[in-house]
C-alpha cells in the first residue's frame, strides 16, 4: 500500500473562482524520496496542505477527492492526529520558530503532544545530532542563519518522528551553499532512516539526483509523474519551463546531434563527468 | 539597528540569572511591600542599599545605573510635589522634617522602581515564560508571552526596513504640523500590519503543523528545580518581612533629623 495516495483530489480556495488543483491522484511509496516541481502558482504548496489535514481543517474551501496517509483518511483526522505522521517544513524559516531558544523549538510539537520529559530529551537530542546542529541547541532562534533556522525547523518536526516529511521550497531563503547543505541533511533522513521525503522545489540541478521519483504540475494538475531521468529528458518537462539540471539537458542536445555517451540519463555534473571521462578514455 | 538592540534578550548565567523567578518575584513583592509600610528615611535606605549586593552579583550594574537613571526624572516630581505641597502646609517655611518627608517619598518610589528592575534585568525571557508555564497559568498566555518577545525585535527590525523603503520613495517623516506628521506614518503602517498578519497565518500553520492543541496535559521539556540559592532567598525574603513587621509595630524608628540632631545640635539635649 502507498504511504501517501491522492485519489481525484480537488481543491478550492474560498472565495477563489477556480480550483487550485485539479484532479490530481499520485501515489507515493514508503521510503521514497519525491520530488514535486513545476511553475510558481502551480498549486505545490496547496497539494502539500492537503498531506496534514491543514485543507481542509485549517483551510476551509472545498475538496472533493481522497487522500490517504498511511491508510487513514486525511478528511477524517485533525491536524493534530496527521501531525504525528506527516512533518510539513515551510518556505521561511523564521515564521515557523517560535520558542527563545533552539531546543524548545524542537522539543514544541512533542510538548503539545503530551510526551514524558525523558522521552522528549532523547527524541529532541537524536533530532539535533541528526540535522547538525546540537551545538546550536541554546542559542535563541533569531541568532542564528537562515540556513541554521531552516535545519531546527526541519529538527522540529523530525522530533515528531514523523513517516512522511514535506517540505515546502526549504531552501528558497538561502544561500546555495545553504541550500546544498540542507538537501545533504534530508538526503541522509532519507537513506539513513527511511524517512519519505517529500521535497517541493525548484531548484532541480541540486536536487534532482537525490530523488526516486519525480511530479511535475502546471496549473493546478499533475503533467509528469514517474521516474527522474525520463522525466527529465522529456520534451514536455522543458516546455513547462522546469529548471532542467544542465548536464541533463546538455546530454539531451547531444543526443540530438547522436552524439550518444551511455544509456543513462545524467541528473548532476558528477554523472556527467563520469560518463564524459569514459567516452574519452575508449 | 541600535535602537532595536534593547530589545533582543541575551541569556546570561549568574547567581541571581539562575534563581527561580517566582522566589524573584516574590522577593520583590517582599521589599515592596516593605518600603510601602514605612515612611522613614532610614529603613528605606537600608531597602535601597540592600538591593546593591544583588545587582553586583548579578553584574548587571550597567544596566542597573541606566534604568535608575531614567527613573530621575519622576522622582525629582515626586520629591518637588511633596516638598511644595508641605511647604505650603507648614505655613511656608522649609522645615528640616519637612525636607527629610519628601526625601522618604522620592526614596520609596526609587526603592520601587529599583526592585523592579533588578527582577527583569536578572531573568531572561525564557525563564519568565517557564515560571508562568509552571503556575499553572493557561498555556495560551505563556505562549503569547514567549511569541511577543520573540517576535517584537523582528518587527521592529521590519519596521525599520519599511520606513528606509519608503523613505528612499521618497516620504518626508518629518514634515509639517503635528496632524501632517502622524498622517505621514500611514504608508509605513499599513504595509507593516499586512506584513503582521501574513507573518501570524504562518505562525498559526506552522503551529498547527506541530500538533499544537493535541492534548490539554501538555508536558514541558524543562523543570523549574528548587536549588540551594533559591531557599536562601526564601529565607531572606522570610526575613525581610519578619523584621519589618516587627519594627513597624513595635519599634520607633528615629528620624534622620534627630539622629544628626544630636551630633550638631547639643542644645536640644
Ligand atoms: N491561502 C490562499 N487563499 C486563496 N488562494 C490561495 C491561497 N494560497 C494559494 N492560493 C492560490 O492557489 C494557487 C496555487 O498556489 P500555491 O501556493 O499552491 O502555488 P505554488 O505552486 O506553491 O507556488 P509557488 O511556487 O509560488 O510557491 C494560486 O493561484 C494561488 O493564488
Ligand atoms: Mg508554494
Amino acid at each position: 500500500m502507498s504511504i501517501i495516495e491522492t485519489k481525484n483530489l480537488t481543491y478550492t480556495y474560498p472565495g477563489g473562482t477556480k480550483p487550485s488543483i485539479k484532479d490530481v491522484s499520485i501515489k507515493i511509496e514508503k521510503g521514497e524520496f519525491v520530488l514535486i516541481t513545476g511553475p510558481s502558482g502551480c498549486g505545490k504548496t496547496t497539494l502539500c496542505r492537503c498531506f496534514n489535514a491543514l485543507i481542509p481543517n485549517f483551510y476551509q474551501g472545498e475538496l472533493e477527492g481522497e487522500v490517504t496517509v498511511i491508510g487513514l483518511k486525511v478528511a477524517e483526522h485533525q491536524i493534530y492526529e496527521m501531525a504525528k505522521h506527516v512533518g510539513l517544513v515551510f518556505q521561511n524559516p523564521e515564521n515557523q520558530l517560535f520558542a527563545l531558544s533552539v531546543e524548545k523549538d524542537v522539543a514544541f510539537g512533542l510538548e503539545n503532544l503530551g510526551v514524558p520529559r525523558e522521552e522528549m530529551r532523547k527524541r529532541v537530542d537524536s533530532a539535533l545530532n541528526l540535522t547538525g546542529i546540537y551545538d546550536l541547541r541554546e542559542r535563541a532562534p533569531h541568532e542564528l542563519s537562515g540556513g541554521q533556522q531552516q535545519r531546527v525547523a526541519i529538527a522540529s518536526v523530525l522530533a515528531m518522528q514523523p513517516e512522511v516529511i514535506v517540505l515546502d521550497e526549504p531552501t528558497s531563503f538561502l544561500d546555495p551553499l545553504g541550500a546544498k547543505r540542507i538537501f545533504e541533511v534530508i538526503y541522509d533522513l532519507n537513506r539513513k532512516l527511511g524517512v519519505t521525503v517529500v521535497l517541493v522545489e525548484h531548484r532541480l540541478d541540486l536536487t534532482a539526483k537525490y530523488a526516486n521519483h519525480i511530479v511535475i504540475m502546471d496549473d493546478g494538475r499533475i503533467v509528469l509523474d514517474g521516474e527522474p531521468r525520463k522525466i527529465l529528458s522529456s520534451e514536455e518537462a522543458r516546455l513547462i519551463g522546469v529548471g532542467i539540471p544542465k548536464p541533463t539537458r546538455l546530454y539531451q542536445i547531444l543526443q540530438k546531434d547522436r552524439v550518444s555517451l551511455s544509456n543513462t540519463i545524467p541528473l548532476s555534473s558528477d554523472e556527467m563527468a563520469t560518463m564524459l571521462r569514459e567516452v574519452l578514455k575508449s | 539597528m541600535s535602537v532595536f538592540d534593547g530589545l533582543k534578550f541575551r541569556r546570561v548565567y549568574s547567581p541571581i540569572h539562575n534563581l527561580d523567578p517566582r522566589i524573584k518575584f516574590i522577593y520583590v513583592c517582599a521589599i515592596f511591600t516593605t518600603a510601602i509600610i514605612f515612611l522613614e528615611l532610614i529603613p528605606l535606605m537600608i531597602l535601597f542599599l540592600m538591593q546593591v549586593p544583588f545587582v553586583i552579583l548579578a553584574g548587571v550594574k550597567r544596566e542597573w545605573l541606566r534604568s535608575m537613571r531614567g527613573a530621575t526624572f519622576l522622582a525629582a516630581v515626586i520629591f518637588l510635589t511633596n516638598f511644595i505641597f508641605s511647604f505650603i502646609s507648614a505655613g511656608y517655611i522649609v522645615t528640616a522634617f519637612n525636607l527629610e518627608h519628601a526625601v522618604a517619598m522620592t526614596l520609596r518610589f526609587i526603592v520601587l522602581v529599583e526592585s523592579f528592575s533588578v527582577f527583569f534585568l536578572t531573568t531572561s525571557p525564557d525563564h519568565l515564560g517557564l515560571a508562568l508555564e509552571q503556575t499553572h497559568i493557561p498555556y495560551e498566555f505563556c505562549f503569547a508571552f514567549t511569541t511577543a518577545v520573540r517576535f517584537v525585535p523582528v518587527l521592529a527590525e521590519e519596521a525599520q526596513t519599511i520606513m528606509d523603503a519608503q523613505k528612499a520613495r521618497g516620504l518626508e517623516l518629518e514634515r509639517g504640523n503635528f496632524l501632517k506628521r502622524i498622517r505621514n506614518y500611514i504608508p509605513i503602517l499599513i504595509p507593516l500590519i499586512v506584513s503582521a498578519i501574513r507573518r501570524s497565518l504562518e505562525l498559526a500553520e506552522a503551529m498547527e503543523s506541530r500538533a499544537w492543541g493535541a492534548t490539554e496535559s501538555r508536558t514541558n521539556l524543562y523543570v523549574l528545580k528548587m536549588h540551594r540559592g533559591d531557599l536562601v532567598l526564601i529565607v531572606i525574603t522570610v526575613g525581610i518581612l519578619a523584621l519589618a513587621i516587627y519594627v513597624r509595630l513595635f519599634l520607633g524608628i528615629p528620624s534622620m533629623n534627630d539622629i544628626l540632631g544630636r551630633f550638631f545640635e547639643p542644645q536640644y539635649f
